[in-house]
């Protein structure tokens, strides 16, 4: 089993290598981040006996994108699953951030994951089943105020997956979207998840099992995958609450979260 | 003059023994993670001391990274300054978590910080231990005992429990040490583990949350103040006197889990050698 996983060197990236190579699959892992991935090939190799192979990537280059499908081919390397895991979010009112930098956000959670799944699906092992894996976010289920660029993106993956997983069916590919919480991966993550305190805390995915559970889900053929109880009746609210009802809400907490 | 390298020393337990230490005269080679807390430590030890030999380095040892790379910075320092000889190694950087977080390696971070950034940087000052010969000391825990490493599956991935992870950290630091002395008491190195009992810092409330920071805050308020297992670490550091045991609280020696045994001790080298990437000596034979 060959898997390529996208934003490897982050927080989900390294519980989803960590998981696949647990199983002894194969990895290709990539990431802007070299330094990162190198570290984390040298923890997976020395605790499991599977083959990791690494490339710096910036997704949202295309060139850089080519580079990397280029060494793939050289050595022909086929996929049976993808994890697209590669985003980013910058939190803050939208006139109040950056043009740039809010732009970067539907370049990489969506341009560039188009991208690089397409180029991945073109190269998958044929006659074998292949497994997509999108992550999205609970964030995607609502309209959300001070991130909204970012649940706007997720939402855009979460649709897309959706319609793709109808057009890859009679393939054998199976396309399951993942909408977690707040997980706990880095120090700022844990603090901001903190600040938010009963919710951010209830909402709040074990990284571990988010990782195995999709996984398990995907090979199963599930569509969608969203952990814990609470984010299940959130995100069943998300479709019966009129959506300016649920950002109207959702502004009115979060501003009460920032001025704590 | 003797020196001594104590990590996690810009607070807590670390700080009162680097204190204590330069007090009686060892030049302090201090680790810690935030360099503003560093510079607060080392004027808070001359302040009180001001001729006190103390330097700073800054490192997020958690990543292997950087703990090898301050082993170099300290080697060198060691080499120019000190003969290329150090007293003792305190292993103190610890931490407590409240959810299964991973380090650039993807290990887990309180087996990754407790035990096996200890293991690494020791290994990497061995040459200066051996030429001293110097002294190891873990800052280890009760709450090592009533448990057994998990061997086929260390970092307690798909179940984990912060509480487990922290006591089999320190189950590791005791096996470390004795191996650490099956393995180089014939050169003249010690390997101590020291229990600092119910102290009240801030460990349990750095970067955790919920459940943790909540029971941490109620329980450190029965704490003693740091100075009083600074003064075990003293005492382990005694160039008068070499203490014979392996696990001391309040300056004696205690009983340890029946777990540590020289069989598991090997059994954790051989494991914490391989996800460090390094080869320790084989066990000596006395």
């Amino acid at each position: 089993m060959n898997v390529m996983i996208t934003g490897a060197a982050g927080g989900l990236g390294r519980a989803f290598a960590n998981e696949c190579a647990s199983r002894g699959y194969n990895l290709l892992l990539t990431d802007i981040n070299e330094d990162g991935l190198l570290c984390l090939k040298r923890g997976l190799e020395r605790q499991f006996d599977v083959t990791v192979a690494t490339i710096a990537c910036d997704l949202t280059n295309p060139e850089s994108v080519d580079k990397m499908l280029d060494v793939i081919d050289k050595h022909g390397i086929r996929f049976d699953m993808l994890i697209n895991v590669a985003g980013l979010d910058y939190e803050g009112e939208f006139m109040g951030r950056d043009r740039e930098k809010i732009v970067k956000i539907v370049l990489l959670n969506n341009a560039a994951t188009l991208r690089i799944t397409h180029a991945i699906i073109k190269r998958r092992r044929i006659g074998k089943p292949f497994t997509i894996v999108f992550v999205s976010s609970l964030a995607s289920m609502f309209p959300m105020p001070i991130k909204a660029t970012y649940a706007a993106s997720k939402r855009f993956l979460l649709d897309f997956a959706i319609s793709l997983r109808q057009e890859l069916k009679k393939e054998h590919i199976n396309v399951l979207t993942l909408c977690p919480g707040g997980m706990v991966t880095t120090q700022e993550t844990m603090s901001s998840i903190l600040a938010q305190g009963f919710w951010g805390d209830a909402t709040t995915n074990s990284l571990d099992a988010v990782a195995r559970n999709t996984i398990d889900r995907a090979l199963a053929g599930k569509s969608l995958y969203v952990p814990g109880k609470l984010n299940r009746i959130l995100s069943l609210l998300g479709k019966i609450v009129p959506r300016s009802w649920v950002a109207a809400a959702i502004y009115w907490r979060w501003k009460a979260v920032s001025e704590r | 003059m003797d020196t001594i390298v104590i990590t996690g020393a810009s607070s807590g337990i670390g700080l009162e023994t680097a204190r204590i230490l330069a007090l009686q005269g060892f030049t302090l080679l201090v680790v810690g993670r935030n360099e503003a807390n560093c510079i607060r430590a080392k004027e808070k030890i001359l302040s009180e001391n001001p001729d006190a030999q103390i330097e700073y380095f800054v490192a997020d040892l958690m990543q292997q990274r950087e703990v090898i790379r301050i082993s170099e910075e300290i080697t060198s320092y060691l080499n120019d300054k000190c003969d290329g000889k150090l007293y003792a190694l305190i292993n103190n950087a610890g931490c407590v978590r409240s959810w299964y977080m991973t380090t650039e390696e993807g290990y887990e971070q309180q087996f990754a910080l407790n035990h096996l950034a200890g293991f690494l940087l020791t290994y990497k000052l061995l040459p200066a231990l051996i030429k001293a010969p110097g002294r190891v000391i873990m800052t280890g825990s009760e709450s090592h005992k009533g448990i057994k490493v998990r061997w086929d599956n260390i970092m307690l991935y798909r179940r984990y429990n912060p509480l487990t992870a922290y006591k089999q950290s320190k189950l590791c630091n005791i096996l470390f040490a004795k191996g650490l002395n099956d393995r180089y008491n014939a050169s003249g190195i010690r390997a101590y583990v020291v229990d600092p009992g119910l102290v009240n810092t801030e460990i349990g409330n750095k970067e955790t949350g919920g459940i943790v920071n909540f029971i941490w805050s109620l329980r450190k308020r029965y704490g003693v103040t740091p100075d009083v297992p600074a003064k075990t670490y003293a005492f382990l550091c005694d160039r008068e006197n070499t203490p014979e045991g392996l696990y001391y609280y309040l300056c004696k020696e205690k009983k340890y889990s029946r777990e540590v045994t020289s069989e598991n001790a090997d059994r954790l080298f051989e494991l914490s050698e391989r996800l460090c990437g390094i080869h320790y000596g084989k066990v000596e034979s006395l």
